[in-house]
């Protein structure tokens, strides 16, 4: 197959048996539930677009496994062209859907499982890089979605795993046999989870000698017997059921989150791919933060040129698109926004190649792309808003504008510019809530905020990969000082 | 001969020149490092770059000998080698 229609991608999800709550209810049917569909339509379109050759050069890569044409999302980054490509990819993912498409955690952590793998077999003489090759083998030939689940719920932040009151705060095995390990635990803000078809678990963080059973990463079936989601609530998320479409403000396209409970799951040894060689786990979690650092310059800057564009289409329908402090305004955004983007390109075109022969990011740039990122998109959205005006948070609902009374107050008192319809403006102002403050928010703001780490965990990197011995070096000679 | 690469050195995680001075002390007589661009290419080869970019490890570059010793950084051939047991890594590669 290789590459999966978007009506295929639909049906698979259809067939599998999750076991999802949301809202206090048991969710049988996640497809067609209207909170969660516009999260899957998200998704639909990472399969849509690699179908359509006016995008094909991006979302799809030859696999150098096979050699056949594969989804970008299934790929291992085989050039720095190949990260690059990625995130163009994104960035063309995020101005399509205007939320997070989900699919980038897997595709991180794909590439990241690699080359760990490889290097770890390379010096203990363990066997996981062939069961991982074994696993993306399938994954391209079936062009499935891989959820990446990383974030531990992490209970005491000052203690680590082993010393938390509750061990299961941490996924860990309990219990290995000749078939293969048992695992408890959780792992959270899982995106893009129920609409996944595998998960690719990894630990959370470097583990000690004594957090050994903490240290851990396997694949298994996103619906295996032994898996639970919670499913996120989102800011404005019941909206969706009101029947509406303008109050939404994306009816469409959307994100989504769910906590991940692993009740005593069984996981055979061919799908494990750590399993307590505690001193890989940190160059684990510093490969995968820094994909995933690099995919937010990408994913934002894509969203963002839609945020742009609705704040200047919302000044177009308000008649201050002329004021040249609008103007201005919009120049910073996107200079915020491209910036987002030069530093993805960076860390991309100073990628490397790593024993396994996947390509790697630039890890001090990838990092301070996403440590940009958890500052621009707030700022970005704060100019969006003041642009947007006030009515983007007071405005009338959609039912209200359609009262077969009250709908001609409305129109008449909401209108902008005389050529546009009230309807119109509505839905603009919809849309810049949506991103600033409605369920796309989750991904726009706090996402950039904590996703792939949250801001100190870049700086920590950044220290790290600065070379600041150099930069005193540079200084000495240049101030005359002999060493 | 070996042939001898560098990178444009902007940004060097390790101290490229007392490297290959160190080198070429651990290189028994008859091994000679060499710049000059080579008529036939080099038997083998050191490419040097400072950081993990290894923005040298270039096709044009690499025809230059038939098999190269690439140091990136902190690693040899993609590997993490502390600095101070660079030198004799990369001697014994090239005697291999
Ligand atoms: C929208 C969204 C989507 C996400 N998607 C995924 C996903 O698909 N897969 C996945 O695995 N993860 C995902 N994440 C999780 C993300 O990686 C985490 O949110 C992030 O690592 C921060 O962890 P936390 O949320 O537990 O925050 P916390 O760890 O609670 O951090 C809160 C604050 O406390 C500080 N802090 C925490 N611990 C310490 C400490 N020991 N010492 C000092 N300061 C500390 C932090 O620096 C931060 O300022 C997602 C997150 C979001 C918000």
């Amino acid at each position: 197959m290789a590459l999966k229609t978007p009506e295929q991608y639909e049906e698979s999800l259809r067939k599998m048996n999750f076991k999802i709550y949301l809202m206090g209810e048991q969710v049988k049917n996640p497809v067609d539930h209207p909170i969660i569909r516009p999260s899957m339509n998200s998704v639909k379109m990472t399969y849509t677009l690699a179908q359509d050759p006016k995008h094909e050069d991006l979302m799809t890569a030859t696999s150098h496994l096979t050699g056949k044409k594969i989804n970008r999302f299934c790929h291992l980054h085989q050039s720095t062209e190949d990260l690059v490509k990625k995130v163009k990819m994104q960035r063309l993912l995020g101005q399509q859907t205007g939320s997070c498409f989900q699919r980038c955690v897997g595709m991180d952590a794909i590439n990241a499982v690699d080359s760990v793998t490889f290097e770890m077999d390379q010096k203990l003489g363990t066997q996981y890089h062939d069961r991982f090759i074994k696993f993306l083998r399938m994954m391209q030939e079936e062009d499935l979605t891989v959820d990446g689940a990383m974030t531990d719920p992490k209970g005491d932040r000052s203690l680590s795993p082993s010393q938390q009151a509750d061990p299961d705060l941490y996924v860990h095995v309990v219990e290995k046999n000749e078939q293969g390990i048992v695992v408890r635990g959780a792992k959270a803000h899982q995106t893009g989870a129920v609409n996944s078809h595998w998960i690719l678990v990894m630990p959370t963080m470097a583990m000690r000698k004594e957090d050994t059973d903490y240290a851990l990463s396997f694949v298994a079936p996103a619906d295996a017997k032994g898996i639970t989601y919670i499913y996120g609530r989102q800011s404005c998320d019941t909206r969706k059921l009101e029947g509406v479409e303008i109050d939404v403000g994306n009816a469409r396209f959307g994100g989504h989150e769910a906590l991940m409970v692993f009740d005593d799951l069984f996981i055979p040894w061919e799908q494990v791919l750590m399993c307590g060689e505690h001193e890989y786990s940190g160059l684990l979690v510093e490969r995968f933060a820094g994909y995933h650092r690099q995919s937010y310059g990408g994913c934002k800057a894509g969203v963002g040129d839609v945020l742009i564009g609705a704040a200047a289409v919302a000044a177009d329908y308000n008649g201050a698109a002329k004021a040249s402090h609008i103007k201005d305004k919009l120049i910073e955004m996107t200079h915020l926004n491209e910036t987002l983007y030069a530093c993805g390109i960076a860390c991309s075109a100073e990628g490397h190649k790593t024993a396994s022969g996947t390509y790697l990011i630039n890890l001090l740039l990838a990092n301070v792309c996403k440590q940009n990122v958890t500052r621009f998109p707030y700022e970005i959205a704060r100019l969006a808003e003041d642009i947007a005006g006030g009515l983007m948070v007071t405005l009338a609902s959609e039912k209200d504008l359609c009262h077969p009374k009250i709908g001609k107050m409305v129109e008449k008192y909401f209108k902008g510019v005389a050529s546009i319809s009230t309807e119109e403006r509505c839905r603009i102002l919809r849309l810049v809530e949506n991103l600033t403050l409605g369920t796309s928010a989750v991904g726009y703001r706090t996402e950039s905020m904590h996703g792939a780490g949250s801001p100190q965990a870049q700086r920590i990197m950044i220290a790290r990969q600065g070379n600041l011995e150099h930069k005193k070096k540079l200084a000495k000679n240049i101030a005359g000082i002999k060493e | 001969m070996i042939g001898l690469k560098y990178c444009g050195g902007c940004n060097p995680f390790i101290d490229r020149t007392a490297l290959v001075q160190k080198i070429e002390k651990l290189l028994p007589q008859g091994f000679k490092l060499s710049t000059d661009k080579p008529m036939i290419p080099w038997e083998k080869g050191i490419l040097i770059c400072g950081c993990p970019v290894a923005c040298a490890n270039r096709p044009e570059v690499k025809t230059l000998a038939r098999q190269w010793v690439l140091i990136s950084g902190p690693m040899i051939d993609f590997e993490k080698v502390p600095e101070e047991k660079m030198a004799e890594v990369v001697a014994g590669k090239i005697q291999l």
